[in-house]
């Protein structure tokens, strides 16, 4: 039965060698090929970035990228923006500032943060706070977790600025530096919970 | 030979070479076809839940993200890979003009690729998916896939290396390349995601490799196959050019695998600059299959008794450019970025993976399956019906989204327009294509009921000569129906 | 091609050459990153690796295939380069002449309410040239000004995210899930843009209350319903009426939903690094609010 099978073969065009004459290969396929390699190797040429690592879309070249690298002093409203939301404070103070009403206290138009010396505002963020507290002539009891072994005196500083300097929320307040959180940092050493807002009131505000 | 090339004839005595395919055969295609009925059933499922969102939404295992990833996976592991070995060994066996070897050796691979799909579809339902796209199976199912397929692809290698007909058809070339493509990516895939985990977006980049050979690359490998062998011997007249079949070859193994990474992808600019420009060159694979196969169905009548099948080649054939012209449209910087992240991507993927490859695949199971058996269907009628549902389903499913993906990456594009709005307009298209998962289902299901009742018709009858072939020590034995 | 091994060798010097430039070469390249101080201004290190729970986070949002509606990439069209001017200084008549003099497409400036209503941006979407001399001339004017590098693109316009993704921002991610479809909306950012971990944990057990006429089906099974004894747990949800249990009972958060917030928290890629360059807002723009 193989065998009859074998005869007919040919009648199974596609497992026997070609029948007719191989016809030419067209050469417009070719043609199209060459133009499209060619498209294509300009394009890429324009878009490949060379294989930099660090060029990403939309960017095509390393010195384009290298140009918008806009150095400068660190602008502390844009670092405390970003350990504002980091999320850290944003969480219970709201990116509106606003906080919640009667749970967590607003920080726009707030006494506390807009107080001329920073020496209270600093202790609460470095250690944190606990119990009632009043805010624009609101109570609030809440705990408050302490930042101060989260964030480095430059982030702490620039962040309390960012909340004393919002325009956003009408705060305006002077800047604090690093350097007075060094200074609050070492005087509350022997402090180690948070503070009460009592404790905060008794001490001297320039401290 | 003519008694081979019609249905009423193919009911004779099945020769040799078909009876030593049987056992295989009829284990690889009764499993696709259970996979697919599987994935259409998931498929649909998860499209109901645009209806609703909260139908079904109690039951972890039925929540959107599983089905949606389990009906993937089943659709491409369960039927495509499956169903295109079965066809890879029909081919091989038919033109090499020898009996598979060992058949009982192909019968445990396809199980153990089985045990590897099932367990990869109930470990997604449960949760224990990858979290990678097309690569979702965790390890130990990717390992009973990769032995399985091991088991089969080499005794198809062998089949290939003992052939008595010595000179190699076009189909050939794509079969053997694809036998080996598959073990590589996948092997190559997971121990760089599982193994030796890179880290960051490396393994992105491993999961787009992956999918740009697997979705494109294989797909194309086997599905080109199977229409480069079936439509000529349909048709009963040669394949146009071998030349052109093998710049078709060429082009897609040297473009296609370099084709993949979205061009949104955050990677740095040239890696997506790069794929987008290789996606532009598959421009000419299709265009080479295109022609090379339009040329040789031109006046061409098929052969009584298979018009089903052809339906299903050519459909296949023009799906597979129009996918393919979508993957360009996906992959280039500006359409891309218009169409991505919408349900354009989804509809390219249903056209790649259904309108083409799965509609070869279920032509050429037509045509195979009553020569394997050596008796016809056992609904005659059914080829013809289930190609009318699959076609206008799969079109039913895939254009709605091509339309909607479009209309939802214009407006995504404008940021004026919320994106509540944007999901809200894309609503009606998604339950448009409800209705044509709906009829790929019961086509599908008139599939695989067919082919069960063929299988089990005369059971006892037809099964015992091909045990006699798997048990024979020897496959060349004369085995006499 | 009648040989096979002819046609074994061309499908593996196809696979391989792909294989060395989309797998070898990228993890060459982006493989190998580490923390650094990549990032402008601060000499903070990114990127860093989720907390504990965010991490478990993860792998709830793989299991139930999240990525399958979400995406994690914030994709950036274009640059626009701004010029600010923040203080005029004493002498406003130098600083109209130095801006003049910087050849910006400023022929003569008259208007004294030109110095009005500072900050102001004089060079909206000028290039990095003529915005560097501006900002040059400004200065030595003795005004104060500012250059800033806004990303553009309409993900950065829904406040999706506000620079285009890079690969640093999933280095300690396992697995990696991009997303390739927005059924829902992008989350790369959205730890930054919904920082709450309550609204999630709500969001999570009843989408359509939070978000009105979401898509998102409800992931209740992440949820415990149980009788509030004598002392209601007090991790218990606080849910409104139309979604709240039976009286008595009370909906408490499982791990794994507890997990999942914080892992959505954890979420932000809102730190500048040398691949995207920008400015970021000094001022608390409203962003706390659900994207566009």
């Amino acid at each position: 039965m193989s065998q009859s099978i074998k005869r007919s073969a040919p009648a199974s065009p596609s497992s026997s060698q070609p029948l007719l004459k191989e016809p030419a290969f067209p050469i417009w396929l070719i043609v199209f090929l060459t133009l499209l390699l060619y498209a294509g190797a300009v394009y890429f040429d324009g878009h490949g970035s060379g294989f930099h690592p660090q060029v990403y879309a939309p960017y095509s070249s390393y010195t384009q990228l290298a140009d918008l690298q806009i150095t400068g002093p660190p602008n502390p409203l844009e670092i405390g923006f970003r350990v504002y939301h980091k999320p850290s404070c944003v969480s219970c103070h709201q990116a509106s500032g606003a906080g919640s009403p009667g749970q967590f206290p607003p920080l726009v138009g707030s006494e506390w943060v807009q107080e001329p010396e920073p020496g209270r505002i600093i202790r609460a963020v470095l250690n944190g706070l606990q119990g009632p507290i009043s805010v624009k002539n609101q109570q609030y009891n809440n705990a408050m977790v302490a930042w101060g072994g989260v964030f480095s005196d430059e982030e702490i500083a620039a962040v309390i600025t960012y909340i004393r300097q919002n325009k956003d929320w009408g705060n305006n307040a002077p800047a604090v530096t690093a350097d007075r959180v060094k200074a609050v940092r070492e005087k509350i050493k022997g402090h180690p919970g948070p503070f009460t807002a009592d404790e905060l009131l008794k001490i001297p505000a320039a401290d | 030979m003519n008694e081979r090339s019609s249905n009423q004839s193919a009911a004779t005595a099945p020769d040799e070479i078909s009876l030593s395919c049987r056992g295989p055969l009829v284990m690889l295609f009764l499993h696709a076809a259970f996979w697919l009925v599987a994935a259409s059933v998931l498929a649909l499922v998860a499209s109901l839940k645009f209806h609703s969102p909260a139908f079904l939404s109690g039951c972890a295992w039925l929540t959107y993200g599983r089905v949606h990833s389990a009906a993937v996976n089943a659709q491409l592991y369960g039927f495509a890979v499956q169903a295109g070995l079965g066809v890879a060994l029909w081919i091989i066996a038919q033109t090499g003009r020898s009996p598979l070897p060992h058949p009982l050796g192909f019968i445990i691979g396809a199980a153990v690729w089985n045990l590897g799909v099932l367990s990869g579809i109930v470990a997604i339902l449960a949760g224990q998916g990858t979290g990678y796209e097309n690569l979702e199976f965790p390890f130990y199912s990717a390992l009973l896939l990769f032995l399985g397929f091991l088991v089969v692809g080499s005794g198809a290698l062998l089949a290939i290396h003992s052939r008595r007909e010595r000179s190699l058809t076009p189909a050939h070339w794509f079969l053997v390349a694809a036998l080996f493509w598959f073990p590589w990516i996948l092997s190559g895939a997971y121990l760089l995601l599982t193994v030796w985990p890179v880290r960051g977006l490396m393994q992105s980049m491993v999961v787009w490799w992956f999918g740009g050979n697997l979705t494109f690359v294989w797909l194309s490998l086997v599905g080109l196959a199977a229409l480069f062998h079936f439509i000529p011997q349909i048709l009963g007249r040669p394949l146009h050019s071998r030349q052109m079949a093998l710049f078709t070859f060429w082009t897609l193994l040297f473009f296609g695998s370099w084709t993949g990474i979205p061009s949104t992808a955050p990677v740095p600019a040239w890696i997506p600059a790069l794929s987008a420009v290789m996606t532009l060159l598959t421009l000419v694979t299709l265009l080479s299959a295109w022609t090379n196969l339009r040329q040789t169905n031109s006046g061409g009548q098929p052969l009584p008794g298979n018009l089903a099948p052809l339906r299903f080649l050519l459909f296949g054939l023009g799906m597979f450019q129009l996918a393919g012209l979508m993957r360009i449209v996906l992959s280039l910087p500006v359409l891309g970025h218009i169409t991505s992240f919408t349900w354009f991507a989804p509809a390219q993927i249903q056209l790649q993976s259904f309108g083409f490859f799965s509609m070869v695949m279920l032509g050429a199971v037509y045509f195979i399956f009553p020569r394997v058996m050596g008796s016809g269907l056992s609904c005659t009628k059914a080829p013809l019906r289930h190609f009318w549902l699959a076609a206008v389903g799969c079109l039913l499913v895939a254009l709605p989204w091509a339309v909607g993906g479009v209309a939802q990456g214009l407006k995504l594009a404008d940021a004026s327009i919320p994106f509540m709005v944007i999901s809200h307009s894309t609503l009606s298209f998604l339950r448009a294509s409800s209705l044509g998962e709906v009829l790929i289902l019961v086509g599908n299901l008139m599939f695989a009921m067919n082919l069960l009742m063929t299988t089990t018709r005369c059971a006892s009858t037809f099964f015992l000569p091909a045990f006699l072939a798997i048990t024979a020590q020897t496959p060349k034995a004369e085995v006499k129906p | 091609m009648n040989y096979g091994p002819l046609v074994f060798l061309t499908a593996f010097v196809a696979l391989s050459a792909s294989w060395f430039g989309f797998v070898l070469t990228p993890q060459i390249q982006i493989g190998r990153l580490t923390e650094s101080t990549n990032t402008l201004n601060t000499a903070e290190l990114y990127p860093k690796a989720r907390p504990g729970q965010a991490a478990q986070g993860l792998q709830v949002y793989r299991a139930n295939g999240c990525a399958a509606c979400h995406t994690q990439q914030t994709v950036q069209e274009g640059t626009s380069i701004d010029v600010y001017l923040l203080e005029v200084g004493t002498n406003a008549a130098a600083v109209s002449t130095a801006l003049v003099k910087a050849n910006v497409g400023f022929t003569r400036i008259d208007d004294p309410g030109f110095f009005l209503n500072l900050p102001k941006n004089i060079l909206p979407g000028t290039t990095i040239e003529a915005a560097k001399r501006a900002f040059k001339g400004a200065q030595s004017a003795g005004a104060k000004a500012q250059i800033r590098i806004n990303p553009q693109g309409p993900d950065i316009a829904r406040h999706w995210g506000v620079r285009g993704s890079v690969a640093a921002d999933y280095l300690f991610d396992q697995p990696v899930m991009l997303g390739s479809q927005r059924v829902g909306p992008d989350l790369s950012n959205v730890g930054a843009r919904l920082p709450d971990v309550n609204w999630h944990l709500l969001h999570l057990y009843a989408p359509q209350q939070v978000v009105k006429g979401s898509l998102m089906p409800p992931h209740r099974f992440l949820f415990n319903v149980a009788k509030a004894g004598q002392h209601p747990s007090p991790d218990a949800l606080q849910v409104p009426p139309e979604v709240a249990p039976a009286p008595g009972y009370e909906v408490v958060p499982k791990p794994e939903a507890v997990a999942l917030a914080a892992y959505l928290v954890s979420l932000n890629s809102s730190t500048p690094v040398f691949e995207t360059p920008m400015t970021l807002a000094s001022s608390a723009t409203s962003t706390n609010s659900p994207a566009k």
